[in-house]
């Protein structure tokens, strides 16, 4: 990864590397067990990363240290791995249960210059079910490594097919674990998606199946719910299995989801007013809900003056959510992958065509000091004598990194970006209609838990 | 020459050349001298992912107040430092810093890096650190990848000096360098014994009445206060390093009378360098986890200072309050089964504990194994016999055991419960640092939580139910030690 902010060190990343990401996206899709081949803390390190960073999700599955992992030694860094990873694949294959094995290669393996491919073709034969995944962690970031864990499996795992299911979509673009709400994100894709008939397809945790993943090729369309990740796993699932893709921001809330499902019902060339009457049933069932809540958050006034702290999925989603539906005052977003401008200028300009809502103040970066001095351009210290618009109160939404910067601010906080390290999170998810209303349930309760 | 006068620390392979990381077999037998077909040399032929020296190490570095910890490596490396913040930030509240982070920085290095070297990058990385974050320390710590690639981080790192304020200490984390998470122990105290402590004579007079404890990250500050308060109910004065120690009480450290270590295996390398460089002795024996391990643990600190007679007089009061408190628990753990599996020491100190307790012990599964262990084996073997297996995790072994075994209950270190709680069996962590394990009260404090998971086992039970484990029935009939090898 070129670092593009001229910044010679990276501070407390708020992602992990090429390796970490892979892991998160083979060990969270059902039948495929991935095998590290890389030195001996990488598994743990992913683990304790996960206790302090993903909603309290560590283990699962075959991950945290029930992966397996050639764990390279010196001997093996002097003269080399092969051996050890063959063992170590005819072992896993005998003792691991399931149908997919991917070699996801780390840092040791690919300076040391081990030919993995070789022996993963070798290895796997005419049987298959064993693919090989170069994600070194000096490749790139977790985001980076989830693209090319399912590049390899759109690649490798999913079978041509000729015949396409109308009503079958694929949906990626939120990375397990990566975004902690994950699960509950992908629930509400598969609600939201249901709304116009369709069946979506999803890759990872408890509504996924091999046997789904395996029937991806035969999809009408992909959705890919990200600005940034799973792109390229799009185009190259375009060229190789014939099925276009388009692209939508995570959509958090009705404003989002309305849009959403547009763009998904453009894309299709399913009726408009199909499409229309769904989203106008959706609006109605959904401010029953909210309705309840007027009289309290009215007379409170519950608007508060944002700061958004997030990757590129979830800064955006985050503030068009609280401009668009709650109608708070999104001052500054802070979006803080390390992006190239290129990159930066293809999210902003795909988010503004999406019909996105241009915050007050935007900046990329990740460290504490440097969003401090951005949020002081809009809040400065002393009270500015009586007359100023203070911009308060003032909430931020961003991660558990951020909790500091909130108490200086005086600011409500709460942790929704990665890394989330003080909430434990299962089932919940802030993606379609229902996920609007949980995200306002969860940013009220967490400045009235005083009341 | 001392180790402490090289750049680079050794790792256990060669300072103690008996450390083993594979070996299934029992308990009896050991602690008679010799190590009972433990061969150093055993390896399996399946592995599971585990932990490295620079895992530990983290949990340390990343303890220490005015720290900033600069991981030189790829951007993944030492992001686990995320989780060890979580330790941290309840360490501080607890010592009255509530709400402070751990610092800790990437270099990330790219593959231009891989090609050209990443020692620039390690030395602006450190110039920039000062700059920005004015901490008084820099720990530059080195992953797999500098090591692979040849940078030269002490060279960096004493060209960074010339250009900061802040003390920088270059560490050793290269994680193939040892198959030994133990190595990271050393690795952190060479760190701080180099470029930390004052020069021989330099620090003062010497302090009378005051004892280093060798805390280790995996105690907390319960365990701290009990120890504490034993040793000043000897007119002793505990000085706790290195995790949570501000460089100052590092400094302190070569003035003290004595050290004493909790956890030998952890201790060694350091206790030697405070003896022959500052003249302070040590004792490191035993840890202060059961009753018994306490009072020898008390009584050889008390005949260390000259107070043998009051440690003993001490130890045997504390003893026998606390005996009678524990009296309550014996009927709930009589003839229980516990398997325990953790380091080294903590594991078989934590199995004489539960012995105490009443329960019967069905299998311990240490990280690694080295002679240090013998003291401990010694008092084990001598009761019933039971399964001994050396394994740094390796969760497919241990849920081929535990599926032979079916204990009533499994202790385990941070992260290394879910296989067993997925089988339904209660599940007990063997450390965290919020709760309280060491010395008579921390024996009490551990009967009461088992008592109340033993009394109350329903999320397991339900867990037995429904969790999956990743692994095909077929292994589950094979014998758990069938991928131990005994050569290279």
């Amino acid at each position: 990864m070129r670092r593009v902010s001229g910044k010679a060190y990276i501070e407390r990343p708020r992602w992990t590397c090429a390796l970490g990401g892979a892991l998160a996206a083979a060990g969270n899709m059902p039948g495929v067990v991935p095998i590290l081949h890389a030195g001996p803390g990488c598994a743990g390190n992913f683990a304790w990363t996960n206790n302090g960073s993903a909603g309290l999700n560590v283990t699962g599955g075959c991950l945290a240290l029930g992966v397996p992992s050639t764990n390279l030694q010196e001997s093996e860094v002097v003269f080399g791995g092969l051996d050890r990873l063959r063992e170590e694949i005819v072992n896993a294959r005998r003792i691991m249960e399931g149908s997919v094995f991917l070699v996801l290669t780390g840092c040791l393996p690919e300076v040391i210059g081990d030919d993995v491919g070789g022996l993963v073709d070798e290895l796997a034969g005419r049987r298959g079910g064993l693919a090989h995944v170069s994600v070194p962690g000096f490749k790139g970031d977790s985001f980076l490594g989830y693209d090319e864990a399912l590049r390899v499996i759109f690649e490798k795992v999913v079978p041509r097919s000729g015949k396409k299911r109308g009503d079958l979509v694929n949906v990626w673009g939120i990375p397990p674990t990566l975004d902690p709400f994950w699960r509950g994100n992908l629930d509400g894709l598969i609600g939201l998606l249901g709304l116009l008939g369709l069946k979506a397809n999803v890759f990872f945790g408890p509504r996924a199946s091999l046997a789904a993943v395996r029937q991806a090729g035969s999809a009408a369309l992909n959705v890919v719910a990200s600005g940034l990740y799973g792109i390229q796993a799009a185009e190259s699932f375009r060229e190789r299995h014939g099925v276009g893709f388009v692209q939508a921001p995570l959509p958090f809330g009705a404003g989002a989801s309305d849009r959403f499902l547009g763009t998904v019902g453009r894309a299709l060339g399913l009726p408009a007013r199909r499409v229309r009457g769904a989203i106008e049933a959706a609006g109605r069932s959904h401010y029953q809900y909210l309705e309840p809540l007027i009289d309290v958050y009215n007379d409170m006034e519950a608007q508060r003056h944002a700061l958004v702290i997030g990757d590129a999925n979830y800064a955006l989603a985050i503030s068009d959510f609280l401009a668009g539906d709650l109608g708070w005052v999104p001052e500054l977003v802070v979006i803080t992958d390390d992006l190239s401008r290129e990159r930066r200028e293809s999210l902003l300009s795909f988010h503004r065509e999406a019909g996105g809502i241009a915050p007050g103040r935007l900046f990329f970066g990740h460290r504490a000091g440097d969003i401090l001095r951005e949020a002081r351009c809009i809040w400065p210290e002393g009270d500015g004598g009586g007359y100023r618009d203070p911009r308060s109160p003032i909430f931020v939404a961003g991660s558990s990194l951020d909790r500091d910067l909130a108490a200086r601010l005086g600011a409500g906080h709460l942790s929704l970006s990665y890394p989330v390290a003080n909430r434990a999170i299962l089932s919940r998810g802030y993606t379609g209609y229902g996920g609007g209303l949980t995200l306002t349930e969860d940013l009220i309760g967490a400045f009235i838990a005083g009341r | 020459m001392s180790f402490l006068d090289h750049k680079i620390p050794p790792v256990r392979e060669h300072r103690h050349p008996e450390t083993a990381l594979a070996h299934g077999g029992t308990i009896a037998g050991h602690g008679r001298g010799g190590l009972c077909g433990v061969s150093p040399q055993a390896s399996r032929s399946f592995t599971q992912g585990s932990i490295c020296p620079l895992l530990p190490a983290l949990g340390i570095m990343c303890s220490l107040p005015e720290t900033v910890v600069i991981l030189h490596g790829a951007v993944g490396c030492g992001t686990c430092a995320a989780g060890n913040n979580t330790n941290v930030r309840a360490g501080r509240a607890s010592r009255g810093a509530p709400g402070s982070d751990a610092m800790w920085l990437s270099t990330a290095l790219d593959e231009i890096s891989v090609i050209n070297g990443g020692d620039g990058r390690l030395e602006a990385a450190i110039v920039e650190a000062d700059r920005e974050l004015s901490p008084r320390v820099i720990l530059a710590v080195s992953g797999c990848l500098p090591g692979v690639i040849g940078d030269d981080i002490d060279a960096a790192a004493a060209r960074a000096q010339e250009r900061v304020a802040a003390r920088v200490l270059p560490v050793h984390c290269e994680g193939f360098r040892s198959r030994f998470m133990a190595t990271a122990y050393d690795v952190v105290y060479h760190a701080l014994g180099r470029h930390l402590l004052p020069d021989p004579g330099a620090g003062g007079e010497r302090l009378p009445r005051t004892v280093n404890v060798m805390n280790v990250g995996s105690m907390g500050l319960a365990d701290e206060d009990e120890l504490g308060r034993l040793l000043a109910e000897l007119g002793l004065e505990a000085n706790f390093i290195p995790v949570f120690a501000h460089p100052g009480n590092l400094a302190l450290a070569t003035r003290a009378a004595l050290s004493v270590s909790v956890c030998p295996t952890h201790d060694d390398y350091f206790l030697r360098h405070l003896e022959e460089k500052y003249g302070v002795p040590y004792v490191i024996k035993h840890m202060p986890i059961g009753l018994a391990n306490t009072s020898s643990w008390l009584a050889d600190v008390g005949q260390a200072m000259g107070l043998g007679r009051e440690a003993k007089r001490l130890a045997g009061r504390e003893e026998a309050e606390a005996r009678r408190a524990l009296g309550e628990f014996r009927e709930a753990f009589r003839g229980k089964r516990a398997f325990l599996s953790a380091g080294e020491y903590r594991s078989l100190a934590t199995a004489s504990l539960l012995r105490e307790l009443g329960f019967e012990i069905s299998g311990i599964r240490s990280f690694h194994f080295d002679a240090f262990a013998e003291v401990e084996m010694e008092k084990l073997g001598r009761g019933e016999d039971f399964v001994f297996n050396v394994a740094n995790v390796q969760p497919f072994e241990e849920a081929n055991l535990l599926g032979r075994l079916r204990p009533d209950v499994f202790l385990g270190h941070w992260h290394g419960n879910s296989t067993a709680a997925r089988m339904g069996i209660p599940s007990q962590v063997m450390y965290n640092g919020g709760y309280s394990y060491m010395g008579f009260r921390g024996a009490f404090d551990l009967a009461r939580r088992l008592r109340r998971r033993l009394a109350h086992p329903q999320f397991y039970q339900r867990l037995g139910r429904y969790g999956r484990l990743p692994y095909r029935g077929e292994w589950f009939r094979e014998e758990p030690f069938s991928h131990i090898r005994t050569t290279g």
